[in-house]
């Protein structure tokens, strides 16, 4: 690790990543991408399908390698952590996949009791406390008995997010949580991230496409395309800087930067007509 | 021609690479057992799961192939007039081969599959990345239990067949066909040796089958392609690399145990 991406835990930067690059199946995902994180914020990260913004989630948590770069975490640098000492940062990262990932032989309150049984050897009583206040916390403390089955999409992201804040982590990594949301169960996703990043002071980073949720919620936007971060600042005005970029992603235009049409070979010559792309 | 030749070397890498991942996979399995053993409740889960909940199989299959064995050997040994001989023979067949690689065969079927679907789902659905996510080993916690449950779990289930086919024999021999039952029992005790046919017989090669499917198993369960189509797909490997694998190894065993 190097003495310019060497963080401090009171730094006021938690995840400072620098010349991140990752190759998959041949194409360059990250090119020498450099990424702060700030402590206590809401970051949102944005950007079109298949930039990599999962990816980049995946890096942060040491569930994927890079090619090159330093990802450094709270002042540790995840790529060079043995097993032991990632498992213990990641006790500290709480992450809430798209589809929630409930462990489906479980009920509601196993699913959140789930991290404090295999870390802590806390009496039952305890255990049933804390799992009750956290899905006080989301809403569901009367859903403690129903299996991940019989929940509806935003009720499993709630329970994906109280098993998430169960150990009162210091970052939430939030993979698109506003995805297949009716208003009301968006509203609540939202309030809640909103709540844990007030009153707990938790760093959050979402991945998300909803300009307009991503206003209510975050305190800073990183827009990537490209491989980079093509543009970065705050919800409100990061629309109207007037960059390509961002004139197509968030004006939704179908041509731009990002091509319509995938890479291919000229129409003419795929359709067999002679002499078509000399 | 010659891409023919090509796609065929492909097929037989592929193969190789295949079985050499899955040598990988159980070094990792193996270290992952110290580790393992703080969940013990959950190998205990999968012993019931993949043993107690097998018993209905293999207990009506070891009745059935131990009543049919005897009708078939009665009938050829009454040419000669060797009737008398037939409960030895069919305590030898049982023991020595029908035992362990039916029993293994069933297990394929019945344990190996649920092993490697449920896997291959808990993938699909993002669950295992989940555990890692919460600082919880899939290695130790998801793969290294039913691993553990499959080996311990075969050798009993051998131990039950061979006893449901000897008493399958015995109803059809002695209460259908007539058999004299000290006969039965005497000639099938004067022949089998404890060493030979219940130790090499039916615990060793059990206990080896029970930890080829196992592997084999969770092997396909946690490299399958996280789609529907994967899991599908990684099922019948199982069944079919399992089966393959039971009636190659019992060959190698027999000839070494002989």
């Amino acid at each position: 690790m190097t003495d310019s991406v060497r963080a401090t835990p009171d730094d006021s930067t938690l995840v400072r990543i620098r010349g991140l690059t990752t190759v998959l199946n041949g194409k360059t995902l990250f090119d020498r991408m450099d990424v702060d994180i700030p402590r206590g914020k809401v970051t949102a990260i944005m950007g079109p399908s298949g930039t990599g913004k999962t990816t980049l989630l995946k890096h942060i948590t040491g569930q994927m390698r890079a090619d090159a770069g330093t990802i450094v975490v709270n002042g540790q640098n995840v790529p060079e952590l043995p097993r032991e000492q990632l498992y213990k940062l990641r006790e500290g990262i709480g992450y809430l996949f798209q589809n929630s990932a409930l462990l489906t032989d479980f009920d509601v309150f196993e699913n959140v009791a789930f991290p404090l049984r295999q870390h802590t050897r806390l009496p039952e009583v305890l255990i049933r406390n804390l799992v009750l206040l956290k899905l006080q916390a989301v809403g569901l403390r009367g859903a403690a008995r129903l299996l991940p089955s019989e929940l509806s999409g935003g009720m499993a992201r709630r329970v994906a997010l109280a098993r998430a804040i169960v150990f009162d982590p210091m970052l939430i990594l939030y993979d698109e949580p506003f995805v297949g949301l009716d208003p009301v169960a968006l509203n609540q996703v939202l309030k809640l991230i909103r709540t844990l990043n007030h009153t707990l002071g938790i760093t959050s980073v979402l991945v998300a496409h909803e300009l307009e949720a991503v206003k209510q919620v975050a305190d800073h936007v990183l827009l990537i395309a490209n491989g980079k971060v093509v543009a970065q600042g705050d919800p409100r005005t990061i629309a109207s800087d007037g960059s390509p970029w961002t004139r197509q992603f968030f004006g939704g235009e179908a041509d731009g930067p990002v091509p319509f049409q995938y890479p291919a070979e000229d129409l003419g010559r795929a359709l067999g007509f002679a002499g078509a792309g000399k | 021609m010659s891409e023919r030749l090509r796609q065929h070397d492909n097929v037989v890498i592929q193969s190789l690479a295949q079985i050499g991942n899955c040598g990988l996979f159980l070094l990792a399995l193996l270290r992952a057992v110290p580790r393992s053993l703080r969940y013990m409740r959950e190998t205990v889960r999968q012993l019931w799961f993949l043993g107690a909940m097998s018993l209905t199989i293999i207990m009506v299959c070891g009745l059935f192939v131990g009543m049919v064995l005897m009708l078939q050997l009665y009938h050829v040994l009454s040419i000669f007039g060797g009737t008398s001989a037939s409960g030895m023979v069919v305590a030898l067949s049982v023991y020595r081969e029908l035992g362990p690689v039916v029993t293994a065969l069933l297990f394929a079927g019945r344990a190996g599959t649920s092993i490697t679907a449920e896997i291959g789902l808990m993938r699909a659905t993002d669950q295992i990345d989940a555990m890692e996510m919460m600082a919880v080993d899939p290695m130790a916690y998801v793969a290294t239990p039913r691993f553990l449950a499959g080996l311990v779990a075969m050798p009993l289930l051998c131990c039950v067949f061979c006893a449901m086919a000897i008493f399958g024999g015995h109803l059809v021999g002695v209460t259908w066909l007539g058999i004299d039952n000290g006969t039965f029992w005497a000639n099938m005790t004067s022949v089998v040796e404890v060493r030979t046919d219940i130790v090499n017989g039916v615990l060793f090669k059990s206990l080896a089958f029970g930890a080829v499917v196992s592997l084999i198993a969770v092997f396909q369960g946690f490299t399958t392609p996280p789609t529907s189509e994967g899991v599908a797909y990684a099922t019948t490997r199982t069944v079919v690399a399992s089966s393959i694998a039971i009636l190659a190894l019992d060959f190698v065993l027999t000839a070494f145990l002989m």
